[in-house]
């Protein structure tokens, strides 16, 4: 089998060799034209119901309202334009064109680049690819998985804590915080905790703390020592509640632990004159420290949170999150059109310029690109019209609280309609306001197409 | 516990005093229509469609009710869930003139926009003295439109519960709290103790206006709910912002919301319930009696690790929102309306009613049949509804406001989760949502 | 678009694997980085779908629990519960129903569009070029703009909700790119074989089927996989125009998102039942595969 689509050599069973066939055109001693139209009429009635037609009428219907009885001209047009939710939309959709076709053509360069230096690329390729068979519903619904937050369910997060994690770790109590009210003898400060009070050595600094989650609480933790061994700025630093909520606050109860582990500075004028950790029963001491009154806080790294990943579904990132997926389906597609293409360009040309003394990368930007640019463009066209009709990544992938924050014109459109909002006048508006969108790229088509015909 | 108890069991007594129920004894024993001749099967061969929101476990226990009655009928009843968004997925079928048989609407506010649509078809005498036999005025009334009745209450719900864990409770050593500065302190010393005292479900913008609505039911009263509920005052109104002012007190600090007011917007109902009985990660719920249903599914026991407490006053009002699902026939065949009336007697009310996550609307099922002691209590308060209980706002409102993802009051409610400094902004931007949904 | 297809046609599989252009350059940055960046690309590529098997293995409970990548530690969690529930739901039903749309659509498809293609290609009618860049024209025409028009149409003739109304259109909207595909390839069959023909007396549906239609195989077989896979896949027109007793696979998993952690046993195999026959299909026929979607690069 040969794999031409409409190439000059039409596969021809018989054997006969086959010479471009003159063009059509010129050869006709075909049948009557009546005989056409039987053959293009079941195609003609189809196109003119389910296509042609529903674009007249929804033009029609565009410029009236809901119920579609009142004539309201270009209001819906206007409500396209002023509404708030439908201008997140049209924003969403320019974020879409501006960056997925870019990302999905570079890297469908690349990846084409890349598999022709590896001996496994049809397999590469396969994989790649393979998400273009998988509907949009499936995909989103692996993306879902994909983007949850919690790092111990969602994959993008525990890749990503994994790799922080590696770099720097964050033992500490994210939760603490000093108790709220005038009558704790600590307060926020710095995103730490310091004592309202100066500090003097022989009067022991207590730093009671709240909030701390059960697993956040180091196993090694002690009941924690009000009063520590004299000598020195001393302290305790504790967790003050007492299971059942019998304690006083402020006092170090019986059955109250210690935070061991915990970073204390103590203050001077600004300046940290001395550090020190705390024990497991939750005491500090600074040794060799000179008498006088100083803050004692705890810094800042006692309270970073540990990373827990990016919040993907959340409004701020839920956008390039769906992109993202996006990117996974079709970079398969711009993949293997630029590398079919690459495989299409004539060496001579390339080692001609080598010989020339060209670089690599001179040879890649100066002919390969060149030479590669219709295909890169029809990529990259591909894409716009894709992105433009993005629809069922956003509606699977984004939370319902999300919605409003990651939609786009060809969801709202069907949520106006269909998805409660009830309203057919607004929804044609969308429709054909979503046509006029594409309506460049078709015009393009055309004109390539003519072009090429000649 | 008791104080539920008692809480309720006033409630009862209040509504029963004012409602002017008819006090008829059940005249005809159930399903009289359906169970004409013994054996026989008149349905037999018959399709009925259903469609309602429900998907997993309510879904199990209303195919089984389903289930009875083809076994009784022989009628062949094929059921089929809307999703979450019940105007979304009936519109375009009433609109392509291919309803089901029956749709089970989760809001009166769809009854009047059906009706108005002409999409309903009126009950078959029968169907309305099942209903006159068994239930409320009230409840006859929330199932009308413009005088006319096409819907039987075929579920309720209390929409003024909190739920708690009961071990985190213990652990802070506080009692559930009768009023909202209670709750706030208690709240506080949940957090202090280590635990995020709320777990919302941000995701599903109803269970954030029925938080709303029992907060101003309860500081706004009764009154100024029912003219909320018809926007005849403006959103704009201080008694709004008093409310939301209120809900902010809870939502504002980072240690009072479980993951964090954006993380709270991507949990959904019921997995919000599952963080605090699964996952033991929060304390309490603000949401309905239907959270028994996860409850169950999570391994603890209504009553024991999972406890109640009615919502807690915010002003002079105990506030009791209660929410139902309507059954209405979009078509008109003798199937459809068999299956309305099953629904709405007192076998059919029975049947579902012995399984876990369900109240019935029917006063004459009978409590014992609840397989808790809460609901069998919570039925009691629900079947007296009067004038001391209001029905859930949001669900009133045209769907477009009230009930529609990622538009209208859920939209500006999550985004006031979001950012609940911002009461101002709710206000207007709910305002000039009501405006285009009430135009 | 012709001129893409026509270059890509030429190196989908027979340049890929071969030594190529840039092999020197790359050869300076070190064959085992480029390796190491391949493989972490491909598993990039490879494991959601991995984790989306594995979720649909485990319970609700386990997945609400941890992630799918604690398999490795704990195989025994795995179960076919999950599918055995699904298949006792009604999924069965709308297993059936993504067949009964797909199959009668593409078949549709490729008859009607090869007809219209043969008439485009091989005869001469007046306005013929005008029509055929009007069919080009409509190639992209999203079909947001026929939702509106087509759920009232429906409306009246009744057909809405049914099985033929979601096939029809389909076929509608797949028609202009399977007109497209085609008529470009049956104008390369060699004019000399329909001559002899014509000249024989042969009538025109008879050349069609004896001749076009086997010599088009080829392309017919690209458009019929991707066809395939498009309706298999869709998901808008389903939400629009099928009911319960209609609706495929993608709108009754639709339907349990809502709940996404406590459906997600339905959900993810549900999803993943769906996507087992696309995926068998793209490896026994990837080779047409990849030149439908290349030569669908319009749509």
């Amino acid at each position: 089998m040969t794999e031409r689509l409409d190439g000059p050599q039409a596969p021809s069973q018989d054997g006969a060799p086959s010479p471009r066939a003159d063009t059509p055109k010129k050869f006709r001693l075909g049948p009557s034209p009546a005989i056409a139209i039987v053959f293009l009429l079941p195609a003609a009635i189809l196109l003119g119901i389910w296509v042609v037609y529903p674009i007249v009428y929804s033009i029609f219907r565009s410029l009236f309202d809901a119920s579609g009885s009142v004539f309201v001209g270009v209001e819906n047009f206007t409500t396209i334009f002023t509404d708030r939710g439908t201008l997140v939309t049209i924003r969403n959709n320019l974020i879409w064109v501006i960056v997925a076709p870019i990302l999905v053509t570079v890297l469908g360069l690349l990846f084409a680049v890349l598999t022709e230096r590896i001996k496994w690329s049809t397999a590469f390729k396969l994989i790649v690819f393979m998400p273009m068979a998988v509907s949009l519903m499936a995909a989103g619904v692996i993306f879902r998985l994909v983007y949850e937050q919690d790092p111990d369910k969602g994959l993008a997060n525990a890749v990503l804590t994994t790799v922080n994690d590696t770099f720097s770790s964050s033992q500490g109590y994210p939760d603490a915080r000093p108790r709220e009210g005038d009558a704790s003898p600590v307060a926020a400060k710095d995103g730490g905790v310091a004592t309202k009070q100066p500090a003097q050595a022989g009067q022991p600094v207590l730093i009671p703390l709240v909030g701390i989650k059960a697993n956040t609480m180091p196993t090694n933790a002690a009941p924690a020592l009000a009063n520590p061994p004299p000598g020195g700025l001393s302290g305790t630093v504790w967790f003050d509640f007492t299971p059942g909520g019998q304690g006083t606050s402020g006092a170090v109860d019986p059955q109250e632990k210690g935070l061991p582990g915990m970073t204390v500075e103590a203050v001077k004028d600004g300046q940290v004159a001395a550090t020190t950790t705390t024990a497991a029963n939750g005491t500090f001491r600074f040794d060799g420290l000179a008498a006088g009154s100083y803050e004692v806080r705890l810094p800042q790294t006692n309270f970073t949170a540990p990373y827990r990943g990016l919040n993907w579904l959340g409004e701020a990132l839920i956008t390039p999150a769906i992109i993202g997926a996006f990117i996974w389906v079709w970079a398969g597609f711009a993949m293997v059109l630029i590398s079919a293409g690459l495989a299409a360009i004539p060496r001579d040309s390339l080692e001609a310029a080598r010989i020339d003394g060209a670089t690599e990368w001179q040879v890649f930007r100066k002919i390969t690109i060149p030479l590669l640019s219709p295909v890169l463009l029809v990529v990259f066209v591909t894409m716009i019209i894709n992105t433009l009709k993005v629809f069922d990544l956003v509606f699977i992938i984004a939370p319902a609280s999300v919605q409003p924050q990651s939609n786009v014109i060809a969801l709202e459109m069907w949520r106006v309609s269909f998805g409660g909002g009830n309203n057919q006048g607004l929804g044609s508006a969308l429709a054909v306001f979503l046509l006029i969108l594409v309506l460049p790229f078709m015009i393009m088509n055309v004109r390539r197409f003519r072009r090429e015909e000649r | 516990m008791r104080k539920t108890a008692i809480v309720l069991a006033g409630l009862a007594v209040a509504a029963s005093a004012c409602g002017n129920a008819p006090t008829t004894t059940p005249t005809q024993p159930a399903g009289t229509a359906a169970a004409t001749s013994g054996g026989a099967k008149p349905l037999q061969g018959q399709k009925i469609e259903v469609a309602a929101k429900w998907t997993s476990d309510e879904e199990k226990s209303f195919r089984q009710v389903l289930k009875a009655f083809s076994d009784k009928t022989g009628a062949e009843v094929t059921y089929a869930s809307t999703g979450e968004d019940t105007g979304a997925y009936l519109g375009p079928r009433i609109k392509g003139g291919s309803p089901p048989d029956i749709a089970i609407l989760p809001q009166p506010g769809l009854v009047q926009q059906y009706a108005d649509e002409k999409a309903l078809k009126p009950l078959t005498p029968e169907v309305i003295s099942q209903i006159d036999t068994n239930y409320t005025p009230y409840w006859k009334e929330l199932g009308s439109a413009d005088g006319q009745v096409y819907g039987v209450m075929v579920k309720a719900a209390h929409k003024s519960l909190v739920w708690y864990r009961t071990a985190t409770f213990e652990e802070a050593g506080v009692q559930p709290p009768t009023n909202w500065d209670e709750l706030v302190k208690a709240a506080q010393t949940i957090a202090d103790s280590g635990t995020a005292p709320f777990s919302f479900c941000g995701a599903s913008g109803w269970t954030l206006t029925d938080l709303f609505e029992n907060v101003y039911l309860s500081s706004a009263g009764p009154e100024n709910y029912d003219k909320l509920s018809k926007h005849e005052i403006p959103w704009t109104d201080p008694s709004v912002a008093t409310a939301l002012e209120k809900m902010a007190q809870i939502m504002t600090k980072k240690e009072f919301v479980l993951d964090g007011n954006s993380g709270a917007l991507q949990t959904q109902f019921p997995d919000c319930v599952t963080k605090v009985y699964d996952q033991k990660k929060a304390a309490m719920i603000i949401e309905a009696d239907f959270v028994a249903t996860p409850v169950a599914q999570s391994g603890e026991k209504v009553g024991e690790g999972a406890k109640t407490f009615p919502f807690p006053k915010v002003g002079e009002t105990s506030p009791v929102v209660l929410g139902g699902d309507i059954a209405v026939a979009l078509k008109d065949t003798p199937g459809a309306m068999a299956l309305l009336e099953f629904l709405g007697s007192k076998e059919g009310g029975e049947i579902w009613a012995k399984l876990p996550g369900y109240l019935s609307p029917n006063k004459n099922v009978s409590p014992d049949n609840y397989p808790d002691e809460l609901t069998k209590q919570l039925g009691q308060t629900i079947v007296s509804a009067g004038d001391a209980v209001r029905y859930d706002m949001s669900d009133l409102a045209p769907s477009a406001f009230g009930a529609t993802d990622g538009k209208g009051e859920w939209k500006v409610l999550q985004d006031f989760l979001r950012d609940p400094t911002d009461v101002k902004g709710a206000q207007t931007k709910l305002e000039e949502e009501a405006k285009k949904a009430w135009k | 678009m012709a001129t893409a297809t026509a270059t890509v046609e030429r190196g989908v599989h027979a340049g890929a694997p071969k030594r190529g252009l840039l092999s020197r350059g790359v050869d300076k940055l070190g064959g085992g980085a480029v390796q190491v960046v391949m493989i972490l690309i491909g598993l990039f590529w490879l494991v959601p779908t991995l984790g989306l098997l594995v979720v649909s293995m485990r319970s609700v409970a386990v997945n609400n629990a941890e992630g799918w990548w604690t398999i490795f530690t704990k195989p025994a969690e795995l179960t076919l519960a999950n599918y055995s529930n699904l298949l006792a739901t009604g999924f069965t039903a709308s297993f059936w129903n993504t067949i009964a749309i797909t199959v009668p659509t593409t078949i549709l498809v490729i008859g009607i569009a090869a007809m219209a293609a043969y008439a485009f290609a091989w005869m001469d009618f007046p306005g013929r070029d005008l029509l055929f860049l009007i069919v080009v024209g409509l190639l992209i025409v999203p079909i947001q703009v026929a939702l509106i028009p087509m759920a009232s149409f429906y409306g009246g003739t009744g057909m809405f909700g049914s099985i033929p109304s979601v096939v029809l259109f389909h076929v509608a909207f797949g028609l202009p790119f399977a007109i497209f595909l085609l008529r470009n390839f049956f104008v390369g069959i060699p004019a000399s074989l329909l001559e002899a023909a014509r000249m024989d007396g042969a009538p025109e549906w008879k050349i069609f089927a004896s001749i076009v239609f086997p010599l088009g195989k080829p392309a017919i077989a690209s458009l019929g996989i991707f066809q395939f896979l498009w309706v298999w896949n869709d998901m808008l027109i389903a939400l629009v125009f099928a009911n319960p007793d209609s609706q495929p696979m993608t709108k009754a998993l639709q339907s349990q998102m809502r709940q996404f952690g406590n459906n997600i046993d339905i959900l993810s195999s549900g999803a993943f039942l769906s996507l087992i026959i696309p995926l068998i299909l793209f490896f026994a026929f990837q080779r047409y595969f990849v030149q439908g979607m290349m030569a669908g690069s319009v749509k």
